[in-house]
């Protein structure tokens, strides 16, 4: 399976490569006008495969489980994240060296003689610059998440739409009409794909609805919706795996927030649930989502799951992070699978242990290990305490520890810190699966 | 550990893309 995944994640990287450098050389066939200084075309190229990455970006963001299979919707995100930053870069550095081998270009009185095509350069540029500040610093900036998503959305279109009419307009490269058909096409194929997850995905979910069975209160200020499938049968989700939850609204609000699947898989019609902890943010509504509500799902994704039943799966999970978790234990259960787990769970006391007297019940029915790290355990309390570290780690895992499956969960600086002391007791990288759910 | 492999994913793809952007202003001034 593990090689099967590689040889995927391969594939897709090539037809990555492709997509991007094929459009670019494609340019090279045929008539074109003759060439200008190195510097000049390097500028060039830079600047279209800039673009073709960028347009790129929603086919990344489009949410193909197919596509992301092999990493995990959540690396899928990271990497979308850190080559925008590349095409970003590789699009402004295009006028930049321009500027430096061409100034008598961006002078005043050439400036005012441009022609529109080289406005809507310069727009597309502004609007990348935009992207990145408002992605990094949406936070800073003060900007609620919804409000971001759609600006991001807008920004990205303008952005390519007015570097490709920028790159007809010039009509260096494109003057073929077939060269031209191509980078049309391109973008068409682009916005296709933003269509798809915008439109079309949300087509499917609006036939396919779910109501709220039950609400739970559960410790830790976590709140379980319980939903059922309203007129189609619902979906098989591998224990781990998380969707995409809209609540208020229809599904095509761009208000859909990732959630892990706290239910076992082996549940019955298509029933689901997600348990989801108040964190200040848009999670504190969901303590006030009424029984009998509509919802919509979409999902399931992501490769967090169990793996081979003859190791030791060992969960490590931090805060409402035991959400997947809890899925694979129930999951377990219902199956009989008595495969060995220890579960390592770091809560801030012993009354917000979400999920405790649950744990208690499934120690006792599987070969099943609890052990609690507490950062501000009650008086008397004999168990671990402060955060999971590598010390830690030792004391509960039998040696050799690169035989054990590892599951990580938990917030971000948590997550780096298992992930180094995982490195540091020598388990190779494939041995141990995480999931970050603040990836957007 | 797998997101330190999108990272390193992101720096390759930037690199191989500037080095065939570099082999694309050769060809073009090449002839």
């Amino acid at each position: 399976m593990h090689l099967l995944y590689s040889l995927r994640g391969a594939v897709w990287i090539l037809v990555y490569l492709l997509f991007i450098l094929a459009p670019l050389f494609a340019l090279l066939a045929g008539l074109h006008s003759p060439a200008r200084d190195f510097w000049t075309e390097f500028s060039v190229a830079l600047g279209y495969s800039g673009l073709a990455m960028m347009g790129l970006q929603f086919g990344l963001t489009a949410r193909f489980r197919y596509v992301t299979a092999p990493w995990g919707e959540d690396v899928i995100y990271h990497f979308h994240r850190q080559i925008s930053l590349v095409a970003v870069g590789l699009v402004v550095a295009h006028p930049v060296i321009l500027a430096v081998v061409q100034p008598e270009l961006f002078s005043p009185s050439n400036m005012r003689e441009a022609p529109l095509s080289a406005y809507l350069a310069i727009l597309s540029i502004f609007s990348v610059i935009a992207l990145v500040v408002t992605a990094l610093w949406r936070v800073a900036l003060n900007l609620k998440y919804e409000t971001w998503h759609l600006i991001h959305i807008v920004l990205a279109v303008v952005a390519i739409a007015a570097g490709v009419v920028h790159m007809v307009g010039s009509s260096f490269y494109l003057a073929d009409p077939w060269k031209q058909s191509l980078w049309i096409g391109l973008t068409i194929f682009w916005i296709g794909l933003l269509l798809y997850v915008r439109i079309v995905k949300p087509l499917f979910m609006l036939r396919r609805p779910y109501r709220v069975s039950e609400t739970r209160q559960e410790r830790g200020e976590t709140t379980t919706l319980v939903m059922q499938p309203e007129g189609h049968p619902g979906f098989h989700f591998s224990p781990g795996q998380f969707g995409w939850l809209m609540v208020w609204g229809s599904p095509f609000k761009i208000t859909a927030h990732p959630f892990s699947f706290s239910s076992s898989a082996a549940a019955k019609g298509g029933c689901v649930e997600m348990s989801i902890r108040n964190l200040g943010d848009f999670t504190k509504e969901i303590q006030r989502v009424p029984v009998g509500k509509r919802v919509y799902l979409d999902g399931p994704y992501g490769a967090f799951t169990i793996g081979n039943p003859a190791d030791m799966h060992v969960l490590i999970a931090g805060g409402v992070g035991v959400t997947p978790m809890m899925s694979m234990i129930r999951t377990l259960a219902d199956r009989g699978d008595k495969r060995p787990v220890i579960l390592l769970y770091g809560s801030r006391d012993r009354e917000s242990i979400t999920f405790r007297e649950e744990l208690e019940v499934l120690e006792a029915r599987l070969d099943l290990t609890v052990v609690h790290v507490l950062a501000n355990p009650p008086a008397g309390w004999t168990g671990e305490q402060g955060f999971i570290n590598a010390e830690m780690l030792k004391r509960h895992l039998p040696p050799p520890f690169s035989d054990h499956e590892y599951f990580i969960c938990g917030p971000g600086v948590m997550m780096d810190a298992i992930e180094r002391a995982l490195g540091e007791m020598g388990v190779p990288m494939s041995k141990y699966h995480s999931e970050r759910y603040s990836f957007v | 550990m797998r997101r330190v492999f999108a990272d390193r994913l992101a720096f390759a793809t930037g690199v191989i893309v500037i080095l065939m952007s570099i082999l694309f202003a050769l060809s073009r001034v090449a002839g």
